[in-house]
């Protein structure tokens, strides 16, 4: 936490989106203050997905600015993106199918902690691990749970563990800021629990920021320290988890009662 | 100018009725069919076999032909093949129809073409052509007319059927969305067979009329295939009406390329003066892809079209989990045994069969560029050849300094080295359409780049020479001389060895690990940090040098660099289905594609029927004993070409044996082409069904032998069978073991 305390770590702000005539965000703001967890949350189609989008950098607002750490990453690419700490798992999942769950974690690790060598691969020297990278590999399989599938093949995994494996990957690389993408939908109650506790730990142990997208919304409410919501591509209402449950914007928007 | 206009309007006409026909197919099964233009070529010759050899009318034959036969072929291919691939990944929707592309004309030439060339030029029409109209004092003959005529109407009625009939709505809608379409009451699969069989109607008219106007051999149906292919890209794939323009653009530039105005005023001027007759006559056939390379560049966002689209559709239906084994040695036992087999073949083998297995071996390096830009990168390249035959002719000019007085003179291994660390950087820039553009795209980008290499490149005079390429000389290393051909020999297994090393390494590393992650998801591999460009660019280095290197050995043993015909773009897509077939995963897929490319043709021409024989047995015998289909299928096909093979020898007396000989020679390039088409079904080729099926077997042995519950802790996944899938395919290989 080399940056001021002060500034947020993600912040999006006056984002809008459109995908030909349909706007999909309008003016919508959102930061991520550091060591905190955020809930975005949204009935169907409130946006939640074209805002996580935007700010991991696969989709490029027609207005508005994206920053990380105070840096503005508007244009930025993706991958700059996750050299400047940002990591995200993805609601229709999109693991590595000819890998083994380990091995997602290892290119994760290796992604943020080895230069690229090109030469020693070719010699063969490029395959064996780096200081810390086992340990710190397993101790991200242990903390989800994921050690007795460690060696299979991610293509075979049942939904809900797959799903841990994206948060495992991106655990593994260790960011700053994690955008986490309806992370327990197709988890069990226990499994979402799991989780809930990982995320946690995460959070407490390393002082990673998260930003939660969920339709779970107990599990957004008793996980999260601000929440956002979103409905129409803007936002309706931001506070704490008992605010927006006493809101009557969000009541109306889930209930789809007048306010 | 009149003669050019009509001359360039007649062969627009033909691109066009073959070019609608690809449109339609792909647009309503998202397949794109390469064999379009050998379906043509393979219905022209079945018309010629009816017309003259069996002497029918011409005009039944023809109608026959185009109006019975072609849609009925059309249905068998699409209930055959065409219709797994619609759900199939995009790689292999790409490489089935490149083994039917390279399997079909073989297969027509075994049935219809006996031992002479076809050198006639029987049509629908009257033979010779009549001269029916004249137009501004040019005279249409009766071919072209007819040309004119059945383009016009097709072009019509496809508008007609698509924009005013329910069957046209129809297509419509399953062209916008599969799945919508199919939700709201229409049946995709009548819909996508119907288009499968006006698509191969339409092949089978423009093979027909093609044929008299151009001649019945192979040869004379590239033009129709580079110049539908262009005109599908400038389509995008789906606009019947940039298809036409496509079309006119190609034909009425190549039939300009003779003219006063373009030859005398244009390409004189800058052309080298000892070149360019022959450049000049190889430029038709560049045109389509010169102009197909302009369109990709103007194009915007065409990697966000539909076929990605398609792609992420069918994501999650990737192949099922590979088994990245750890069993140590055991991985590494084929490829040493093979290597063995080749160490120790000179000695009883010396001479000829020495030769073919050193040529077998070098080209056998080139098949390890494609472990590693299709197995590794995932990508479809079809221009290999194209980065070997450079590599080969640089070779050449750094040895011998021939021509090209201004490039230093070095040792032969030095210039093999020197020359494909040249080619990089052209593998780089043939990288770079991969970056924007879908896998479909980048085929076609390839596949220019193979084209306009071979007759740009490949035909100049100093590097054919005549038709005499250079002659290049066997090196000296370390006080070594390599100039024997056993040295030589033993040297290119060496280099092989140290290539093969150098791939499993990478497929081992960091960057291994990158691409692997690249080829599944790239938007996951990007968020990660890892850059995707760095990756693909990787990929198409490190197999451009291959390649390159390849093809400097290869020119290096024979003693001759003729890349012309060595290196022909069209040996490089045989070259993809051999790779495929055997697998591009694995070292030792590269060298029994290396091996078998060199030494199957040789087999078959010298032992004639009595070989076939003996093939068929051994493919009985293995057709009865493997479970996965594969292999199975490739056996299948083996059977049936031996069982046509005794009918032909049964048939014909045996001293017209050369006719035989003459289908055993198209045996081998069928093989590899069903092997690709197997790919459909089993997408990793053979050397990984087999070692898959033997790893499987051991495990099922080790189980039974300790009675244990299942051998699941091994740590591979591959054996582990306390997974549901995994134990279902055990089950599965056990019941179709029984009989």
């Amino acid at each position: 936490m080399s940056e001021v305390a002060g500034g947020p770590l993600l912040e999006a702000r006056g984002v809008t989106v459109a995908f030909g005539g349909l706007v999909a965000l309008s003016d919508v703001s959102l930061s991520v203050p550091p060591a905190t967890i955020v809930g975005l949350m949204g009935p169907n189609g409130a946006g939640k997905t074209t805002l996580f989008g935007v700010m991991s950098g696969l989709l490029r607002p027609r207005t508005g600015t994206v920053s990380i750490d105070g840096h503005d990453v508007t244009r930025a690419s993706p991958q700059a993106r996750a050299k400047r700490g940002l990591a995200r798992t993805f609601q229709r999942l999109e693991l590595f199918g000819e890998l083994t769950v380990r091995e997602h974690l290892v290119v994760a690790h290796r992604a943020r902690h080895r230069r690229l060598n090109l030469a020693l691969d070719l010699l063969g020297l490029g395959a064996r691990p780096g200081p810390g990278e086992d340990d710190r590999v397993d101790a991200v399989l242990s903390d989800l749970g994921l050690e007795s599938v460690a060696s299979r093949s991610a293509a075979a995994l049942p939904l809900g563990t797959g799903r841990l494996v994206e948060v495992a990957r991106a655990m593994a690389s260790e960011p700053k800021v994690l955008l986490l993408d309806e992370p327990s939908s197709g988890l069990d109650t226990r499994e979402t629990e799991q989780l809930g506790e990982a995320l946690r730990r995460l959070h407490a142990g390393q002082g990673v920021s998260l930003l939660v997208v969920e339709h779970n919304v107990e599990f957004v409410l008793s996980l999260a320290q601000q929440v956002t919501v979103l409905d129409f591509g803007r936002v309706i209402a931001e506070g704490t988890p008992t605010e927006i449950r006493g809101n009557h914007a969000v009541q109306a928007a889930y209930l789809g009662v007048s306010a | 100018m009149w003669p050019y206009v009509i001359g360039g309007l007649v062969l627009a006409g033909v691109y066009s009725i073959a070019t609608l026909g690809l449109i339609l197919t792909y647009t309503s099964s998202r397949v794109f069919n390469f064999a379009h233009g050998a379906i043509a070529f393979f219905l022209a010759i079945f018309f010629h076999w009816l017309a003259v050899d069996h002497g029918w009318n011409p005009k039944l034959a023809g109608a026959f032909v185009v109006l019975v036969c072609a849609p009925l072929f059309g249905l068998f291919l699409w209930w055959a093949l065409f219709r797994r691939l619609t759900h199939a990944t995009s790689t292999i929707r790409l490489v089935s129809t490149i083994g039917l592309w390279v399997a079909l004309p073989a297969i027509g030439r075994i049935l219809f073409v006996g031992r002479e060339e076809i050198f006639d030029r029987t049509g629908v029409g009257p033979t010779p052509a009549a001269s029916w109209i004249r137009v501004a004092g040019t005279v249409i003959d009766s071919d072209e007319f007819l040309v004119l005529l059945v383009s016009v109407v097709v072009a019509v009625s496809m508008t007609v059927v698509l924009r005013y009939t329910p069957y046209g709505l129809q297509v419509r809608a399953t062209v916008d969305s599969p799945r919508q379409a199919g939700i709201s009451g229409i049946n995709t699969n009548i819909v996508s067979a119907g288009s499968w069989m006006i698509g191969t109607t339409l092949a089978g008219a423009a093979g027909v009329l093609l044929a008299p106007l151009k001649g019945y051999q192979e040869l004379n149906f590239t033009p129709l295939v580079l110049a539908m292919f262009a005109a599908a890209v400038i389509a995008r794939f789906h606009s019947l009406v940039m298809g036409v323009v496509g079309c006119v653009l190609i034909g009425m530039t190549q039939s300009f390329i003779p003219s006063k105005w373009v030859r005398d005023d244009f390409l004189y001027r800058i052309l080298p003066d000892q070149s360019q007759d022959v450049l000049i006559s190889k430029l038709p056939d560049s045109v389509p892809f010169i102009l197909l390379l302009i369109f990709l560049l103007c194009y915007r966002g065409l990697d966000r079209e539909r076929f990605a689209v398609d792609t992420r559709a069918v994501a999650s239906e990737a192949p099922p989990p590979t088994a990245r084994d750890s069993d140590g040695w055991l991985r590494l036992r084929t490829p040493a045994i093979l290597i063995l087999i080749v160490l120790l073949a000179p000695v009883p083998l010396a001479g000829r069969w020495e030769a073919i297995i050193a040529k077998g071996l070098a080209v056998g390096i080139a098949f390890l560029s494609y472990t590693i830009v299709a197995g590794e990168g995932g990508m479809v390249s079809l221009c290999q050849v194209a980065f070997a035959g450079v590599g080969g002719a640089m070779t050449a000019q750094l040895a011998t300094n021939d021509s090209w007085t201004w490039l230093p003179k070095v040792n032969g291994l030095l210039a093999i080295f020197l020359a494909a660390l040249i080619v990089v950087p052209f593998g780089l820039l043939v990288a770079l359409p991969s970056l924007r553009l879908g896998e479909l795209y980048l085929a076609m980008a390839t596949l220019a780049f193979a084209v306009l290499t071979q007759n740009l490149f490949f035909q100049s005079a100093s590097i054919n020479n005549f038709d005499g390429g250079v002659k290049v000389p066997r090196p000296e290393v370390f006080g070594i001389d390599f100039e024997g051909d056993t040295p030589f020999y033993y040297l290119l297994v060496v280099l092989f060895v140290l290539a093969a090393i150098l791939v499993m390494n990478v497929k081992r590393s960091t960057t291994g690990l990158n691409l692997a992650a690249t080829r599944s998801s790239e938007i996951a591999t990007a968020t990660l940090g890892i850059s995707v460009v760095r990756n693909r660019l990787i990929a198409f280095g490190v197999s451009s040098f291959l390649a390159a290197f390849a093809g400097g050995l290869s020119v290096t043993y024979v003693g001759i660099a003729l890349p012309a015909r060595e290196f022909d773009a069209l040996i490089g897509v045989v070259w993809l289905a051999i790779a495929v077939t055997w697998g591009v995963r694995s070292v030792a897929g590269a060298l029994l594609a290396g091996l078998s490319f060199a030494l199957f043709p040789q087999i078959f021409a010298e032992f004639e029927w009595f070989i076939l024989v003996l093939f068929g047995l051994i493919m009985l015998g293995i057709r009865s004993n493997v479970r996965r289909v594969v292999v199975q299928r490739v056996a299948l096909a083996a059977w049936a070409v031996f069982w046509l093979g005794a009918f032909l020898v049964w048939n014909g007396n045996l001293d017209e044996v050369p006719l035989i000989a003459d289908s055993i020679r198209e045996i081998p390039t069928t093989l590899f082409g069903l092997g690709a088409i197997g790919l459909a079904k089993e997408p990793r080729g053979i050397v990984y069904d087999v070692s898959h099926r033997s790893r499987a077997r051991r495990a099922e042995r080790a189980a039974r032998r300790s009675a244990d519950p299942p051998p699941g802790t091994t740590g591979s996944p591959g054996l582990d069978l306390t997974t549901p899938e995994a134990a279902q395919r055990a089950q599965d290989e056990r019941e179709v073991m029984l009989p």
